[in-house]
Protein backbone atom coordinates (compact mmCIF):
# COMPACT_ATOMS: atom_id res chain seq x y z
CA UNK A 1 0.00 0.00 0.00
CA UNK A 2 1.42 3.40 -0.97
CA UNK A 3 1.51 5.45 2.20
CA UNK A 4 0.97 8.74 0.41
CA UNK A 5 -2.41 7.58 -0.84
CA UNK A 6 -3.47 5.37 2.02
CA UNK A 7 -5.46 6.49 5.01
CA UNK A 8 -4.76 4.55 8.17
CA UNK A 9 -7.64 4.45 10.58
CA UNK A 10 -7.78 2.74 13.96
CA UNK A 11 -10.59 0.20 14.04
CA UNK A 12 -13.29 1.76 16.26
CA UNK A 13 -13.64 -1.17 18.63
CA UNK A 14 -9.93 -1.26 19.49
CA UNK A 15 -9.04 -0.45 23.08
CA UNK A 16 -5.54 0.62 24.09
CA UNK A 17 -3.97 0.42 27.53
CA UNK A 18 -0.51 1.46 28.69
CA UNK A 19 1.62 -1.15 30.45
CA UNK A 20 5.17 -1.05 31.80
CA UNK A 21 6.51 -2.84 28.71
CA UNK A 22 4.51 -0.67 26.29
CA UNK A 23 0.87 -1.53 26.12
CA UNK A 24 -1.96 -3.79 25.04
CA UNK A 25 -4.25 -3.58 22.05
CA UNK A 26 -7.58 -5.30 22.52
CA UNK A 27 -10.30 -5.70 19.98
CA UNK A 28 -13.88 -6.51 20.77
CA UNK A 29 -14.53 -10.21 20.97
CA UNK A 30 -13.67 -13.15 23.13
CA UNK A 31 -10.52 -12.89 25.18
CA UNK A 32 -9.26 -15.33 22.66
CA UNK A 33 -6.95 -15.61 19.73
CA UNK A 34 -6.41 -12.61 17.53
CA UNK A 35 -8.29 -10.16 19.75
CA UNK A 36 -5.37 -8.97 21.81
CA UNK A 37 -1.73 -8.05 21.29
CA UNK A 38 1.10 -7.08 23.58
CA UNK A 39 3.04 -4.15 22.12
CA UNK A 40 6.53 -3.71 23.52
CA UNK A 41 6.97 -0.17 22.23
CA UNK A 42 5.81 2.62 24.55
CA UNK A 43 6.33 5.08 21.70
CA UNK A 44 3.96 3.21 19.42
CA UNK A 45 1.36 2.96 22.18
CA UNK A 46 1.60 6.70 22.84
CA UNK A 47 1.22 7.43 19.14
CA UNK A 48 -1.86 5.20 18.89
CA UNK A 49 -3.40 6.86 21.93
CA UNK A 50 -2.82 10.29 20.42
CA UNK A 51 -4.37 9.08 17.18
CA UNK A 52 -7.36 7.68 18.98
CA UNK A 53 -7.97 10.54 21.39
CA UNK A 54 -6.96 13.61 19.40
CA UNK A 55 -7.57 12.53 15.82
CA UNK A 56 -10.62 10.31 16.24
CA UNK A 57 -8.67 7.32 15.03
CA UNK A 58 -7.26 8.97 11.88
CA UNK A 59 -3.69 7.78 12.23
CA UNK A 60 -2.58 9.26 8.92
CA UNK A 61 -3.53 12.70 10.18
CA UNK A 62 -1.71 12.00 13.42
CA UNK A 63 1.44 11.02 11.51
CA UNK A 64 1.40 14.13 9.34
CA UNK A 65 0.88 16.44 12.29
CA UNK A 66 3.83 15.11 14.26
CA UNK A 67 6.68 16.28 12.00
CA UNK A 68 8.43 12.93 11.83
CA UNK A 69 11.56 12.49 9.72
CA UNK A 70 11.21 10.43 6.55
CA UNK A 71 12.94 7.44 8.10
CA UNK A 72 10.87 7.64 11.29
CA UNK A 73 7.73 7.87 9.23
CA UNK A 74 8.67 4.80 7.20
CA UNK A 75 9.38 2.85 10.37
CA UNK A 76 6.07 3.92 11.87
CA UNK A 77 4.12 2.95 8.77
CA UNK A 78 5.74 -0.48 8.80
CA UNK A 79 4.47 -0.93 12.36
CA UNK A 80 1.02 0.29 11.33
CA UNK A 81 0.96 -2.13 8.39
CA UNK A 82 1.68 -4.94 10.83
CA UNK A 83 -1.18 -3.83 13.07
CA UNK A 84 -3.43 -3.64 10.02
CA UNK A 85 -2.63 -7.27 9.22
CA UNK A 86 -3.75 -8.15 12.75
CA UNK A 87 -7.02 -6.30 12.31
CA UNK A 88 -6.47 -3.31 14.56
CA UNK A 89 -6.19 -0.78 11.72
CA UNK A 90 -8.14 -0.32 8.53
CA UNK A 91 -6.34 1.00 5.48
CA UNK A 92 -8.34 2.89 2.89
CA UNK A 93 -7.79 5.48 0.21
CA UNK B 1 -14.20 8.66 39.67
CA UNK B 2 -15.12 5.56 41.59
CA UNK B 3 -17.76 6.18 44.19
CA UNK B 4 -16.94 4.67 47.57
CA UNK B 5 -19.33 1.95 48.61
CA UNK B 6 -19.58 0.51 52.09
CA UNK B 7 -19.14 -3.22 52.12
CA UNK B 8 -19.90 -5.42 55.07
CA UNK B 9 -16.72 -6.50 56.78
CA UNK B 10 -16.18 -10.21 56.63
CA UNK B 11 -15.20 -12.05 59.76
CA UNK B 12 -14.66 -15.47 58.32
CA UNK B 13 -11.27 -16.93 58.88
CA UNK B 14 -9.66 -19.98 57.45
CA UNK B 15 -7.97 -21.89 60.22
CA UNK B 16 -5.59 -19.60 62.06
CA UNK B 17 -4.78 -17.50 59.03
CA UNK B 18 -6.71 -14.49 57.87
CA UNK B 19 -7.12 -14.97 54.17
CA UNK B 20 -6.79 -12.41 51.51
CA UNK B 21 -5.42 -9.50 53.50
CA UNK B 22 -2.47 -7.73 51.94
CA UNK B 23 0.76 -9.14 53.32
CA UNK B 24 -0.76 -12.39 54.49
CA UNK B 25 -0.85 -15.65 52.63
CA UNK B 26 -2.39 -18.89 53.73
CA UNK B 27 0.45 -21.15 54.90
CA UNK B 28 -0.52 -24.03 52.60
CA UNK B 29 -0.63 -21.72 49.60
CA UNK B 30 2.63 -20.08 50.57
CA UNK B 31 4.40 -23.41 50.93
CA UNK B 32 3.02 -24.67 47.62
CA UNK B 33 4.06 -21.55 45.74
CA UNK B 34 7.52 -21.46 47.31
CA UNK B 35 8.09 -25.09 46.38
CA UNK B 36 7.94 -24.14 42.71
CA UNK B 37 11.31 -22.43 43.07
CA UNK B 38 12.62 -19.23 41.60
CA UNK B 39 10.64 -17.45 38.95
CA UNK B 40 11.92 -17.10 35.43
CA UNK B 41 12.97 -13.47 35.25
CA UNK B 42 10.86 -11.09 33.24
CA UNK B 43 13.79 -10.45 30.94
CA UNK B 44 14.20 -14.08 30.00
CA UNK B 45 10.58 -15.29 30.03
CA UNK B 46 9.39 -16.74 26.74
CA UNK B 47 6.31 -15.98 24.66
CA UNK B 48 3.36 -14.48 26.52
CA UNK B 49 5.17 -15.08 29.81
CA UNK B 50 7.57 -12.26 28.98
CA UNK B 51 4.71 -9.76 29.20
CA UNK B 52 2.64 -11.31 31.96
CA UNK B 53 5.29 -11.92 34.59
CA UNK B 54 4.61 -9.65 37.52
CA UNK B 55 1.04 -9.00 36.43
CA UNK B 56 -0.49 -6.33 34.24
CA UNK B 57 -1.70 -2.95 35.50
CA UNK B 58 -5.21 -4.41 35.47
CA UNK B 59 -6.78 -7.65 34.26
CA UNK B 60 -7.59 -7.96 30.57
CA UNK B 61 -10.66 -9.98 31.44
CA UNK B 62 -12.37 -10.46 34.78
CA UNK B 63 -14.52 -13.52 35.26
CA UNK B 64 -17.32 -12.46 37.55
CA UNK B 65 -19.44 -15.22 39.01
CA UNK B 66 -22.19 -12.85 39.95
CA UNK B 67 -24.40 -15.38 41.72
CA UNK B 68 -24.10 -18.97 42.84
CA UNK B 69 -27.78 -19.53 42.18
CA UNK B 70 -28.46 -21.87 39.30
CA UNK B 71 -31.52 -23.62 37.96
CA UNK B 72 -29.53 -26.65 36.82
CA UNK B 73 -26.80 -28.67 38.53
CA UNK B 74 -23.98 -29.71 36.21
CA UNK B 75 -21.91 -32.55 37.57
CA UNK B 76 -18.66 -30.75 36.71
CA UNK B 77 -19.64 -27.23 37.87
CA UNK B 78 -16.37 -25.48 38.69
CA UNK B 79 -17.98 -23.35 41.36
CA UNK B 80 -20.34 -25.95 42.83
CA UNK B 81 -23.27 -23.67 42.06
CA UNK B 82 -26.84 -24.28 43.09
CA UNK B 83 -28.24 -21.99 45.77
CA UNK B 84 -27.76 -18.28 46.18
CA UNK B 85 -25.16 -17.54 48.86
CA UNK B 86 -25.94 -15.30 51.82
CA UNK B 87 -23.32 -12.61 51.30
CA UNK B 88 -23.61 -12.15 47.56
CA UNK B 89 -22.86 -8.60 46.42
CA UNK B 90 -25.87 -6.32 46.33
CA UNK B 91 -26.77 -4.56 43.12
CA UNK B 92 -25.36 -1.32 44.54
CA UNK B 93 -22.07 -3.01 45.33
CA UNK B 94 -22.02 -4.64 41.92
CA UNK B 95 -22.54 -1.29 40.19
CA UNK B 96 -19.69 0.24 42.18
CA UNK B 97 -17.51 -2.67 41.16
CA UNK B 98 -18.31 -2.09 37.49
CA UNK B 99 -17.23 1.53 37.91
CA UNK B 100 -14.00 0.47 39.54
CA UNK B 101 -13.19 -2.06 36.82
CA UNK B 102 -13.89 0.59 34.18
CA UNK B 103 -11.60 3.06 35.96
CA UNK B 104 -8.84 0.43 35.93
CA UNK B 105 -9.35 0.00 32.18
CA UNK B 106 -10.31 -3.66 32.41
CA UNK B 107 -11.33 -4.55 28.88
CA UNK B 108 -13.92 -7.24 29.41
CA UNK B 109 -16.15 -8.75 32.04
CA UNK B 110 -17.14 -12.34 31.64
CA UNK B 111 -20.30 -12.95 33.64
CA UNK B 112 -20.83 -16.45 34.92
CA UNK B 113 -22.15 -18.13 37.98
CA UNK B 114 -24.38 -19.82 38.74
CA UNK B 115 -26.74 -18.62 36.08
CA UNK B 116 -26.26 -14.86 35.62
CA UNK B 117 -29.89 -14.29 34.67
CA UNK B 118 -30.95 -15.32 38.17
CA UNK B 119 -29.00 -12.42 39.72
CA UNK B 120 -31.63 -9.78 40.64
CA UNK B 121 -29.58 -6.80 39.48
CA UNK B 122 -28.26 -8.27 36.23
CA UNK B 123 -30.04 -5.76 34.00
CA UNK B 124 -28.70 -2.78 35.92
CA UNK B 125 -25.21 -4.24 35.93
CA UNK B 126 -25.28 -4.84 32.17
CA UNK B 127 -26.56 -1.33 31.59
CA UNK B 128 -23.74 0.12 33.69
CA UNK B 129 -21.15 -1.97 31.82
CA UNK B 130 -22.57 -0.79 28.54
CA UNK B 131 -22.46 2.84 29.65
CA UNK B 132 -18.87 2.44 30.80
CA UNK B 133 -17.74 0.81 27.55
CA UNK B 134 -16.87 -2.54 29.07
CA UNK B 135 -17.13 -5.53 26.77
CA UNK B 136 -19.58 -8.02 28.23
CA UNK B 137 -19.71 -11.74 27.81
CA UNK B 138 -22.46 -13.74 29.45
CA UNK B 139 -21.89 -17.40 30.05
CA UNK B 140 -25.35 -18.90 30.34
CA UNK B 141 -26.98 -22.29 30.31
CA UNK B 142 -29.50 -20.76 27.90
CA UNK B 143 -32.54 -22.18 29.62
CA UNK B 144 -33.83 -18.86 30.96
CA UNK B 145 -33.65 -17.00 27.67
CA UNK B 146 -37.05 -15.87 26.49
CA UNK B 147 -38.00 -13.93 23.40
CA UNK B 148 -38.61 -10.86 25.52
CA UNK B 149 -35.20 -11.14 27.20
CA UNK B 150 -33.40 -11.80 23.93
CA UNK B 151 -34.91 -8.61 22.52
CA UNK B 152 -34.26 -6.56 25.63
CA UNK B 153 -30.60 -7.62 25.62
CA UNK B 154 -30.13 -5.98 22.22
CA UNK B 155 -29.85 -2.58 23.91
CA UNK B 156 -26.50 -3.52 25.44
CA UNK B 157 -23.32 -3.23 23.44
CA UNK B 158 -20.81 -4.73 23.15
CA UNK B 159 -22.26 -7.97 24.41
CA UNK B 160 -21.87 -11.57 23.41
CA UNK B 161 -23.04 -14.90 24.77
CA UNK B 162 -21.58 -18.24 25.54
CA UNK B 163 -24.28 -20.88 25.71
CA UNK B 164 -23.10 -24.14 27.22
CA UNK B 165 -23.50 -27.52 25.56
CA UNK B 166 -21.31 -30.32 26.85
CA UNK B 167 -22.19 -32.75 24.15
CA UNK B 168 -23.54 -32.82 20.64
CA UNK B 169 -26.38 -35.13 21.62
CA UNK B 170 -28.99 -35.01 24.39
CA UNK B 171 -27.54 -38.19 25.87
CA UNK B 172 -24.04 -36.85 26.33
CA UNK B 173 -25.01 -33.31 27.25
CA UNK B 174 -27.79 -34.21 29.66
CA UNK B 175 -25.68 -36.78 31.49
CA UNK B 176 -23.57 -33.83 32.58
CA UNK B 177 -25.94 -30.86 32.60
CA UNK B 178 -29.25 -32.49 33.54
CA UNK B 179 -32.27 -34.07 31.94
CA UNK B 180 -33.87 -31.99 29.20
CA UNK B 181 -31.21 -29.29 29.28
CA UNK B 182 -29.94 -30.01 25.75
CA UNK B 183 -33.30 -29.19 24.24
CA UNK B 184 -33.79 -26.10 26.40
CA UNK B 185 -30.29 -24.79 25.62
CA UNK B 186 -30.95 -25.16 21.89
CA UNK B 187 -34.13 -23.14 22.35
CA UNK B 188 -32.11 -20.43 24.10
CA UNK B 189 -29.62 -20.41 21.24
CA UNK B 190 -32.47 -20.17 18.78
CA UNK B 191 -33.97 -17.15 20.55
CA UNK B 192 -30.62 -15.36 20.83
CA UNK B 193 -29.76 -16.11 17.20
CA UNK B 194 -33.14 -14.78 16.10
CA UNK B 195 -32.15 -11.40 17.56
CA UNK B 196 -28.74 -11.55 15.87
CA UNK B 197 -26.78 -11.68 19.09
CA UNK B 198 -23.11 -12.52 18.91
CA UNK B 199 -22.92 -16.15 20.03
CA UNK B 200 -20.56 -18.94 20.88
CA UNK B 201 -21.47 -22.46 21.85
CA UNK B 202 -19.25 -23.29 24.81
CA UNK B 203 -18.35 -26.90 25.35
CA UNK B 204 -16.14 -28.48 27.99
CA UNK B 205 -14.07 -31.22 26.41
CA UNK B 206 -14.62 -34.59 28.06
CA UNK B 207 -13.75 -38.11 27.11
CA UNK B 208 -17.35 -38.43 25.88
CA UNK B 209 -17.89 -35.11 24.12
CA UNK B 210 -14.61 -35.68 22.28
CA UNK B 211 -16.48 -38.00 19.91
CA UNK B 212 -19.09 -35.32 19.23
CA UNK B 213 -16.85 -32.39 18.33
CA UNK B 214 -17.93 -32.41 14.69
CA UNK B 215 -21.58 -32.46 15.74
CA UNK B 216 -21.02 -29.57 18.17
CA UNK B 217 -19.32 -27.65 15.39
CA UNK B 218 -22.35 -28.20 13.16
CA UNK B 219 -24.77 -27.16 15.90
CA UNK B 220 -22.87 -23.93 16.49
CA UNK B 221 -22.69 -23.18 12.79
CA UNK B 222 -26.43 -23.76 12.54
CA UNK B 223 -26.99 -20.80 14.85
CA UNK B 224 -24.36 -18.64 13.17
CA UNK B 225 -22.21 -19.16 16.25
CA UNK B 226 -18.63 -20.13 16.80
CA UNK B 227 -17.74 -23.21 18.78
CA UNK B 228 -15.63 -22.59 21.88
CA UNK B 229 -14.09 -25.66 23.46
CA UNK B 230 -12.56 -25.44 26.91
CA UNK B 231 -10.58 -27.71 29.17
CA UNK B 232 -12.21 -29.70 31.97
CA UNK B 233 -10.71 -28.74 35.34
CA UNK B 234 -11.04 -30.65 38.62
CA UNK B 235 -12.50 -27.57 40.32
CA UNK B 236 -15.69 -27.46 42.39
CA UNK B 237 -17.85 -30.50 41.61
CA UNK B 238 -15.48 -31.13 38.73
CA UNK B 239 -13.12 -32.72 41.23
CA UNK B 240 -15.58 -35.55 41.81
CA UNK B 241 -15.92 -36.43 38.13
CA UNK B 242 -12.56 -35.39 36.73
CA UNK B 243 -11.13 -38.90 36.78
CA UNK B 244 -14.09 -40.27 34.87
CA UNK B 245 -14.52 -37.40 32.40
CA UNK B 246 -11.15 -35.97 31.51
CA UNK B 247 -9.90 -36.88 28.04
CA UNK B 248 -7.15 -39.40 27.47
CA UNK B 249 -3.73 -38.44 26.17
CA UNK B 250 -4.56 -39.95 22.78
CA UNK B 251 -7.80 -38.01 22.65
CA UNK B 252 -5.86 -34.85 23.39
CA UNK B 253 -3.45 -35.62 20.57
CA UNK B 254 -6.34 -36.09 18.13
CA UNK B 255 -8.03 -33.00 19.51
CA UNK B 256 -4.92 -30.91 18.86
CA UNK B 257 -5.01 -32.10 15.24
CA UNK B 258 -8.74 -31.38 15.06
CA UNK B 259 -8.14 -27.83 16.27
CA UNK B 260 -5.53 -27.44 13.56
CA UNK B 261 -8.15 -28.41 10.99
CA UNK B 262 -10.73 -26.05 12.53
CA UNK B 263 -8.93 -22.73 13.02
CA UNK B 264 -12.19 -20.89 13.65
CA UNK B 265 -12.85 -22.87 16.84
CA UNK B 266 -12.11 -20.84 19.97
CA UNK B 267 -10.42 -22.32 23.00
CA UNK B 268 -10.21 -19.55 25.61
CA UNK B 269 -6.48 -20.27 25.50
CA UNK B 270 -7.15 -23.18 27.83
CA UNK B 271 -5.26 -25.91 25.99
CA UNK B 272 -1.76 -24.44 25.93
CA UNK B 273 -0.51 -27.57 27.71
CA UNK B 274 -1.06 -29.32 24.35
CA UNK B 275 1.67 -27.15 22.83
CA UNK B 276 4.07 -29.77 24.15
CA UNK B 277 2.89 -32.10 21.37
CA UNK B 278 5.00 -29.90 19.14
CA UNK B 279 2.55 -27.61 17.36
CA UNK B 280 1.87 -24.37 19.17
CA UNK B 281 -1.81 -23.46 19.36
CA UNK B 282 -2.81 -19.84 18.70
CA UNK B 283 -3.21 -17.57 21.70
CA UNK B 284 -1.55 -17.37 25.09
CA UNK B 285 1.00 -20.06 25.85
CA UNK B 286 0.97 -19.52 29.58
CA UNK B 287 -1.56 -19.42 32.39
CA UNK B 288 -2.97 -15.90 32.73
CA UNK B 289 -4.30 -16.37 36.26
CA UNK B 290 -3.61 -13.39 38.53
CA UNK B 291 -1.68 -11.68 35.74
CA UNK B 292 -4.08 -11.17 32.83
CA UNK B 293 -7.26 -12.36 34.47
CA UNK B 294 -8.80 -13.24 37.80
CA UNK B 295 -12.13 -14.34 39.20
CA UNK B 296 -14.59 -12.49 41.40
CA UNK B 297 -16.95 -14.86 43.19
CA UNK B 298 -20.51 -14.19 44.34
CA UNK B 299 -19.62 -13.23 47.90
CA UNK B 300 -16.81 -10.93 46.83
CA UNK B 301 -13.97 -13.40 47.00
CA UNK B 302 -11.18 -12.77 44.50
CA UNK B 303 -9.24 -15.76 43.17
CA UNK B 304 -6.45 -16.16 40.59
CA UNK B 305 -8.91 -17.56 38.05
CA UNK B 306 -12.34 -19.14 37.78
CA UNK B 307 -10.81 -22.60 37.97
CA UNK B 308 -8.75 -21.84 41.06
CA UNK B 309 -11.45 -21.20 43.64
CA UNK B 310 -9.46 -22.70 46.49
CA UNK B 311 -9.86 -21.00 49.86
CA UNK B 312 -6.12 -21.12 50.41
CA UNK B 313 -5.62 -18.97 47.31
CA UNK B 314 -8.21 -16.31 48.03
CA UNK B 315 -6.43 -13.05 47.31
CA UNK B 316 -8.92 -10.83 49.08
CA UNK B 317 -12.58 -10.04 49.50
CA UNK B 318 -14.52 -7.10 48.15
CA UNK B 319 -16.41 -6.77 51.41
CA UNK B 320 -13.08 -5.71 52.93
CA UNK B 321 -10.97 -4.17 50.19
CA UNK B 322 -11.39 -2.56 46.81
CA UNK B 323 -10.66 -4.64 43.76
CA UNK B 324 -7.79 -2.34 42.88
CA UNK B 325 -6.20 -2.87 46.28
CA UNK B 326 -6.48 -6.62 45.92
CA UNK B 327 -5.10 -6.66 42.37
CA UNK B 328 -2.10 -4.51 43.26
CA UNK B 329 -1.40 -5.39 46.89
CA UNK B 330 -2.50 -8.98 47.54
CA UNK B 331 0.44 -10.96 48.84
CA UNK B 332 -1.16 -14.13 47.48
CA UNK B 333 -1.19 -12.66 43.99
CA UNK B 334 2.36 -11.38 44.42
CA UNK B 335 3.62 -14.86 45.27
CA UNK B 336 1.48 -16.42 42.58
CA UNK B 337 2.98 -14.13 39.95
CA UNK B 338 6.50 -15.07 40.89
CA UNK B 339 6.16 -18.86 40.88
CA UNK B 340 8.91 -20.92 39.29
CA UNK B 341 8.78 -23.89 36.97
CA UNK B 342 8.78 -26.54 39.71
CA UNK B 343 9.15 -30.06 38.37
CA UNK B 344 9.03 -28.69 34.83
CA UNK B 345 12.33 -26.92 35.30
CA UNK B 346 14.71 -28.19 32.66
CA UNK B 347 11.97 -29.65 30.46
CA UNK B 348 12.63 -28.95 26.81
CA UNK B 349 9.00 -28.02 26.22
CA UNK B 350 8.62 -25.62 29.14
CA UNK B 351 8.92 -22.59 26.89
CA UNK B 352 5.79 -23.58 24.96
CA UNK B 353 3.49 -24.75 27.78
CA UNK B 354 4.99 -23.11 30.89
CA UNK B 355 3.98 -26.01 33.08
CA UNK B 356 0.28 -26.09 32.27
CA UNK B 357 -2.58 -25.34 34.64
CA UNK B 358 -1.78 -24.61 38.33
CA UNK B 359 -5.42 -25.14 39.35
CA UNK B 360 -5.40 -28.66 37.92
CA UNK B 361 -2.18 -29.43 39.80
CA UNK B 362 -3.61 -28.12 43.05
CA UNK B 363 -6.97 -29.82 42.92
CA UNK B 364 -5.52 -33.18 41.88
CA UNK B 365 -2.40 -33.31 44.04
CA UNK B 366 -2.51 -30.30 46.42
CA UNK B 367 0.78 -29.19 44.94
CA UNK B 368 1.96 -26.59 42.46
CA UNK B 369 5.49 -27.83 41.89
CA UNK B 370 4.45 -31.03 40.10
CA UNK B 371 3.87 -31.43 36.38
CA UNK B 372 0.38 -30.80 35.05
CA UNK B 373 -1.55 -34.06 35.66
CA UNK B 374 -2.48 -33.93 31.97
CA UNK B 375 1.05 -33.18 30.76
CA UNK B 376 1.22 -34.79 27.36
CA UNK B 377 4.86 -35.75 27.83
CA UNK B 378 4.24 -37.90 30.88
Amino acid sequence: MSQSLAIYRLTPEVKIRRESFGGILYKYGCADRGAMSFINSPQLIEFLLVGQQQYQGDLSAAVESRGYSVSSKEKLYRALDDLARRGYIQIGE
Amino acid sequence: MVEPVRFVRRQERLGSATVGMAGEVHPLALAAMQQTGTMVSQRTGHGSQHFLRGGLSAPITVTWEITAACNIACVHCLSSSGRRRPRELTTQQALALVDELAEMQVFQIHFGGGEPFIYPGIWQVLERCSNRGLVMCISTNGTLITQERARRLKQFEPLYFQVSLDGGTPETNDSIRGKGVFKRALRGLELLAAENHSLTVNSVLTTYSFYELDRLYEIAAGFGAKLRVTRLRPSGRGKDVWGALHPTREQYREFADWLGAHPDVLTADSFFHLNAFGNKLPGLDVCGAATATCCICPEGEVYPCAFFQALEFEAGNLHEQSFKEIWHNSATFAYYRSMGAGACSGCGQYNVCHGGCPATKWFVHQSLQIKDPECVLV
